[in-house]
């Protein structure tokens, strides 16, 4: 591991992943701003306004929004470990070695208290 | 009908009562045990009572998370101006907590690596780390004391409204007016200061299970009491159209018309992009093992949106019901209306059930509120300011008493605070924590910003955010500070004063950062490598090799 580079830089990432998942994020952002599109009563579902149920709705869509784009970012940017002294990554297929979620998963990651 | 008349008079509710005492007992012993609760080998750290070991997994954090945002005064602030005012003081709550995870799934990975690497346990540790400013350091932390500092007292407020509806606190003379409340909150302090942040992460889980079912129940069997959804909406919109709001004169609002779209849409993104700046927010995310622990969680803690929003429509149950939310003084209070509804609709065992759930919802988050303000206190005046050579037994020494000092100023203040303007109170605090989003957001991603500049648009954005709050005057009363929605320059329409200074705040920070830039005015030293952002759990600390967390790491 001594002889990795030494580097600070973030690990590297795949920009057309990252961008996709932005969109993903910023869809419900421009959606509930845009107050205009749904402050109406009509069409009404089970006698709740649109403008309510409409909001609900977002609600669930979020959801599934924020966890595509969780599974996206994983993807985009594998976590890549450091050297036991912090001052470099454990570099060469690291990279491409950690696969998506390992390190939430397993739970082994050495914090303190971590008993499950 | 004769149902909600019994209710009204005075007289205390002994079952409710008796269900509600039981509950609080059950919660304070979980309390006092949560100090044996993956019990660390000493608790005389900040890590450890401040941050519970920083080793909450997913779902522990979508409890406490959930328990700490969805505050007690939420539960009975936001039905109350759905009741009183309607949908653009009430329901922007449901789109400000959708956008709200979207936001905070951005950056708040990023905090969360920043500061395990560092031992960050503040924002404002991480803001003097990034920017070698100790002075933008310091208001970042005085700024989130002192938004924090009311919002702990709201809590108390929703305690407040479930015992004045019980029929207990009203009495004459002062021990039995606020005993009760002195009793819960020192309960309270004791166990906070005994388990830390291990104390509310157990009690949430109490917490979070009591509101899902109180409010899945009420929101299936009341409307089938009051003539079902649709007369419920009708019943509001007859309230709504022909009513006013007495304090600002403006119209109360069923759906909002194109007048209302822009302050709807600012309260929901002001208030969504503040949220996370407030250090008890920080503090829950900080406890999570992982980096991703709170990526996870903006996917499932939208659940507790829907249940906002459900909840907010129970202000309109309400108004279907005719509840008459009258205090125990014989005056309208909205803040009553959650609890009176539950008093007149449910059988009495059930309404101390949702007694007990507004009740413990409160003790959550001021117990992490407090531990929050506490962790700031040490952190950014005591150990930054007074005693820099303090060990990490000391601080949390020192963590624990300001909880308690904390707890008994919120008392103080929730015994002069007028109530029934409880949640502008709340967005008064908001308004001030939005203008350290830049110090705190911007600087996850980029130094551009000069930190003198920052700390200009800082300043700025507090004074215009606070005076033109001032200036905000209660028609019927003469009263300063009676909303937080004001027009907004260029735009001309009402929206919410935060975001109009977060504006000014961000516009005085790029310019005066041009300015700065061509004086060539010194740079603060920056601690952090942009390796730092991305380190998960198993990542080693900077600590851990032997150099102070405020120091430049060995490999920089």
């Amino acid at each position: 591991m001594s002889t990795t580079p030494h580097r600070h830089e973030a690990p590297p990432a795949n920009k057309g992943l990252l961008a996709v998942a932005s969109v993903l994020l910023a869809l419900p952002i421009i959606a509930l701003l845009l107050v205009g599109t749904y402050a109406k009563d009509e069409p009404r579902l089970g006698g709740f306004p649109f403008f309510i149920w409409y909001q609900f709705l977002w609600v669930a869509i979020t959801s599934v929004l924020t966890y595509t784009a969780y599974r996206i970012v994983l993807k985009a940017r594998p976590h890549v470990p450091m050297t036991p002294e912090g001052d470099a990554y454990l570099d060469g297929d690291a990279a491409t070695g950690t696969g998506t979620g390992t390190n939430t998963a397993t739970g082994d990651d050495g914090t303190e208290g971590n008993v499950r | 009908m004769s149902a909600l008349v019994a209710a009204n008079e005075p007289g205390i509710n002994g079952v409710a009562l008796a269900v509600l005492i039981f509950f609080f007992v059950i919660v304070a012993m979980a309390g006092f045990w949560a100090a044996r609760w993956r019990r660390p080998t000493s608790m005389e750290s900040l890590d450890e009572w401040g941050l519970g070991g920083r080793s909450f997994g997913t779902w522990i954090t979508w409890f406490l998370l959930g328990g700490d945002l969805y505050t007690a005064y939420t539960f009975v602030a936001v039905p109350a101006a759905m009741w009183a005012f309607g949908a653009v003081n009430g329901f922007f709550a449901v789109p400000y907590t959708i956008i709200l995870y979207p936001i905070i799934f951005i950056f708040m990975s990023r905090l969360w690596s920043v500061s395990h690497r560092h031992g960050y346990v503040t924002p404002a540790d991480f803001v003097e780390g990034r920017s070698g400013s100790r002075v933008l350091s310091l208001v970042v932390a005085l700024t989130g004391f002192l938004a924090i500092m009311p919002y702990i007292a709201l809590q108390l407020v929703g305690i407040q409204a479930v015992l004045e509806v019980v029929g207990v606190g009203g009495g004459g003379n002062w021990v039995a007016k606020d005993l009760p409340l002195f009793i819960a909150f020192l309960v309270l302090a004791l166990y906070t200061y005994t388990s830390g942040l291990r104390a509310p992460a157990i009690i949430a889980f109490v917490k979070d299970i009591l509101i899902y079912i109180v409010i899945l129940v009420a929101v299936i069997y009341l409307p089938s009491k009051v003539g079902g959804w649709g007369h419920v909406f009708d019943a509001a919109e007859q309230k709504m159209t022909t009513t006013k709001n007495p304090a600002t004169g403006n119209p109360n609002v069923f759906i909002p018309g194109p007048k209302a779209y822009w302050a709807y849409a600012t309260l929901a993104l002001g208030s969504a992009m503040a949220l996370f700046m407030y250090p008890h927010s920080i503090t829950a995310t900080l406890s999570a093992k992982s980096r991703n622990t709170i990526r996870k969680n903006a996917s499932i803690l939208p659940a507790y949106s829907f249940l906002l929003g459900l909840l907010a429509l129970l202000g309109w149950v309400a108004i279907a019901a005719g509840t008459k939310p009258i205090g125990l003084d014989g005056k309208v209070n909205s803040q009553l209306v959650i609890p009176q509804l539950f008093e007149d609709m449910f059988p009495s065992w059930f309404a101390g059930v949702a007694f007990a759930a507004i009740a413990i919802g409160a003790l959550v988050p001021a117990a992490i509120m407090s531990i929050a303000a506490a962790n700031t206190f040490t952190r950014n005046i005591y150990k930054a300011w007074i005693k820099p050579d303090a060990t990490p037994k000391q601080e949390a020494q020192v963590s624990k008493i300001t909880s308690l000092v904390v707890k008994a100023f919120a008392l103080l203040f929730v015994l002069t605070l007028d109530k029934s303007n409880a949640i502008n109170f709340q967005l008064l605090g908001g308004i001030w924590i939005l203008q350290t989003f830049p110090a705190l957001v911007f600087y996850l991603y980029t130094r551009w910003f000069h930190r003198w500049a920052l700390l200009a648009g800082w300043a700025v954005g507090m004074v215009y955010g606070t005076v033109a709050a001032y200036n905000v005057t209660n028609q019927a009363t003469g009263a300063p500070f009676a909303g937080s929605v004001a027009n907004m320059p260029v735009v001309g329409q009402l929206g919410y004063i935060a975001v109009t200074a977060f504006a000014f705040n961000v516009v005085v920070a790029a310019v005066l950062t041009l300015v700065l830039r061509a004086m060539k005015a010194p740079e603060g030293k920056d601690s952090t490598v942009p390796a730092d952002y991305f380190a998960d759990a198993g990542d080693p600390r900077v600590e851990q090799l032997a150099v102070g967390p405020h120091e430049t790491t060995p490999s920089a």
